[in-house]
């Protein structure tokens, strides 16, 4: 009997609880979707909200991170659900397909030109179509090279690689004297394998695209297949690339096995924690005919369907582009500014490694925006593996990707 | 006693039919609708095509040489499976110290997903760092590390023989239950009659788990062919699309690629293939008991 009178009293305290809570939906609702770029990203952007939400009583923002792996497919099980969120990080490259099927609402009536000079400007380039800025970067990175300074001691490499032929010089040296030590890291497997080869295709003077048709198949496109061809077959890089990925690489480097590979600021923070011992340094990319970069940015996207647009843009402004967010972000995921006013915070002025990395963005290029850009990837990967197996030659699985390609990016 | 009712059958049948139906009925439904429709990467529907998407499959080659490996994947997993699962399961079946145990560590790993299997494999594979190459340089096997997931040649017999692995546990169990069920006295008489062990297993306890075989290449055939997390895992299809089988190219086109109105024509012809093969196989084999 006291049991159910508990019970009771229970079940009526639970009903009056769901009564008070009810006038706090009369808030206006913010439903924000967010990458999760390391165990940090959601706190970032909790005490934005938080500031937020202290700012503006009458807003509640709902801040959700979702998975690399899972966001593409995320946001579009919600589009087709007719359930958005407001706002998400969305990676650059998919602004195509959010601007042609209606999605993504044109920022420019919005951003004042006070907010918009504060960022890099040829950042918000990538995020830009047909003249409309529909994506704020919020995070950008360059990518460099990173050199193991005792293997190079060791191998009698003085200098620091400038160009490829000086990089394929130490790597040689490196495996001479480096004791079973490989001279450059070259990834050949999953995301971004296509990526690590536009280094020295680009230096080369490589357009991705020319013409509206392929250009992997160019001279420059070749030179640079060949030139890691070369690194394979006289074993400079390590063994059978088109079995390492990214992380693969990347821990060789940390396990001090690996002479020098490209990568971008986040290793800096792994080796930190992982192997500090390391004594490393990190370099501009090695020079071909150009002296260029792999630029990349990951965007915040307002939806076209957000009942509350005004209300949306006030927070990408206000909260996630408060100085005092960026900073918080920026310094724990590693990633470099966005913001020209970042750089005068001392901890990150001061920080001679990622200054390597900011210091390329005026020289950083950025993928084309384009059609099928995915499936494009798949075939330049595929193509390149070809090559790094040895299956088939340079130009032959450059000119038959390139042949793909162009019937891809055909427009219909 | 009156006639059992002739309806009650039937209606006892509805619930777990209207289940079925909602479960598989509707996306199959679904996947009809978008596979003669153009559909965007966010899943709006668009114009009817017709048959445009089955077209843009059908000679698409990268469909087609998924399609030839999918076939010796579901072929060499089967057979290999139930190759390696009749005799342990013959062994576990004996009466011996001990095999309680020996029962639970070969059955364990059923515990295991697929997708669990494949990151241990991964791991215990790779080329700088895996125990693989580690334990063969050690006993003097290589000189050289293998990159087990670097070529198509290798990693996908690999893939294969971990595919076997995680499918062996189950289809122990179906054996063991064979195993169990056969009566012990016609084994006694042809003891008697003198029969050796190789003829008892030829003559005898084969055909008496033959239904069992059956059963275990159909539900094998269905697994396999639609086994995605090991090779996707493994190799995720790579390099060069040379392990890709169709489940693993299907995962691509629909959700890497955004064509989700090519993948529902794929899918859907995935799904008429298995099951016509699984109405001819219970056809022929299983409905048969010439045994």
């Amino acid at each position: 009997m006291r049991k159910m009178r508990l019970f009771s009293v229970l079940s009526i305290a639970a009903l009056a609880a769901v009564i008070a809570a009810a006038p706090a939906s009369a808030k206006t609702q913010l439903h924000v979707i967010v990458a999760h770029f390391s165990d940090h990203t959601l706190t970032t952007f909790q005490n934005a909200a938080k500031r937020f939400e202290a700012a503006h009583p009458d807003v509640e923002i709902n801040i959700e991170d979702v998975s690399w792996d899972n966001l593409q497919q995320r946001l579009a099980t919600d589009i087709a659900g007719g359930t958005p969120p407001d706002v998400s990080v969305i990676a650059t490259r998919w602004v195509l397909d959010y601007v042609q099927n209606d999605i993504a609402e044109p920022l420019d009536s919005y951003i004042k030109p006070e907010f918009r000079s504060r960022f890099y400007e040829n950042l918000l380039k990538p995020g830009t179509v047909g003249g409309k800025t529909y994506l704020l970067p919020i995070l950008a990175s360059t990518r460099a090279l990173y050199y193991n300074k005792d293997l190079y001691d060791k191998a009698g490499v003085t200098t620091v690689p400038k160009t490829w032929d000086d990089l394929r010089a130490a790597s040689e040296k490196v495996k001479a004297k480096g004791d079973g030590a490989y001279g450059f890291g070259i990834q050949g497997k999953e995301i971004e394998t296509d990526t690590y080869w536009y280094y020295p295709f680009w230096s080369y003077g490589g357009e991705i695209v020319e013409n509206g048709k392929s250009g992997i198949a160019s001279d420059a496109g070749i030179k640079a297949a060949e030139l890691y061809r070369s690194f394979i077959e006289a074993g400079l890089s390590q063994p059978s690339p088109t079995g390492s990925n990214r992380q693969d690489i990347e821990t060789l480097f940390k396990q001090g096995r690996l002479g020098a590979l490209a990568t971008g600021p986040w290793l800096r923070g792994q080796i930190k924690s992982e192997a500090p011992k390391l004594n490393y340094g990190i370099a501009p990319m090695p020079e071909g005919t150009k002296h260029l970069t792999w630029g990349g940015t990951d965007s915040m996207m307002l939806f076209k369907s957000s009942p509350n647009k005004e209300l949306a843009s006030k927070f990408i402004e206000e909260g996630i582009f408060s100085k005092e967010t960026r900073l918080e972000f920026t310094l724990s995921e590693g990633f470099l500014p966005v913001l020209k006013e970042e750089m005068d915070d001392p901890r990150l002025a001061n920080d001679a490694s990622l200054k390597v990395f900011a210091d390329m963005l005026p020289i950083a290029k950025f993928a084309p925006l384009m059609p099928q850009w995915e499936q494009v990837v798949a075939t330049t990967t595929s193509a390149l593996q070809q090559i790094y197996l040895g299956q088939a030659d340079a130009k032959t699985a450059l000119s038959a990707a390139a042949a793909q390609i162009d019937k891809l990016i055909a427009p219909q | 006693m009156s006639r059992p009712h002739l309806l009650l059958p039937f209606v006892m049948l509805v619930p777990s039919l209207a289940l079925a139906i909602w479960i598989i009925g509707y996306p199959v439904a679904d996947l009809m609708r978008m596979s003669v429709h153009a559909v965007n990467r966010f899943g709006r529907v668009g114009n009817f095509v017709g048959a445009l998407n089955f077209s843009e499959v059908l000679t698409d080659p990268l469909f087609w040489a998924s399609f030839w490996r999918t076939v010796v994947w579901t072929v060499s997993l089967t057979f290999g499976t139930i190759l390696i699962s009749i005799p342990v399961a013959f062994i576990l079946n004996q009466d011996f110290a001990g095999r309680g145990l020996t029962r639970l560590i070969v059955l364990l790993p059923w515990a295991v997903s697929a997708t669990m299997t494949g990151i241990v494999w991964r791991w215990t594979l790779n080329g700088q760092f895996g125990m693989l190459n580690a334990l063969l340089t050690e006993l003097g096997l290589i000189g050289q590390p293998i990159e087990f997931l670097a070529t198509g040649e290798v990693a996908f017999p690999v893939a294969i023989l971990i595919g076997i692995l995680a499918a062996v546990p189950l289809t122990v169990i179906i054996f063991l239950g064979g195993f169990s069920s056969q009566p012990s006295d016609v084994f006694d008489a042809a003891h008697i009659d003198g029969a050796g062990p190789v003829a008892t297993f030829r003559y005898m306890t084969l055909p008496l788990i033959r239904p069992f075989i059956n059963i275990a290449i159909v539900l094998n055939v269905i697994y396999a062919f639609n086994s995605f997390a090991i090779i996707w895992i493994l190799t995720q299809g790579g390099p060069a699309n040379s392990t890709d089988i169709l489940v693993t190219y299907l995962y691509k086109v629909a959700f890497q690629y955004g064509k989700l109105a090519e993948a529902s024509a794929m899918s859907l012809m995935m799904f008429a293939f298995l099951l016509v093969f699984c109405t001819l196989y219970a056809r022929f084999a299983i409905r048969e008991r010439a045994w």
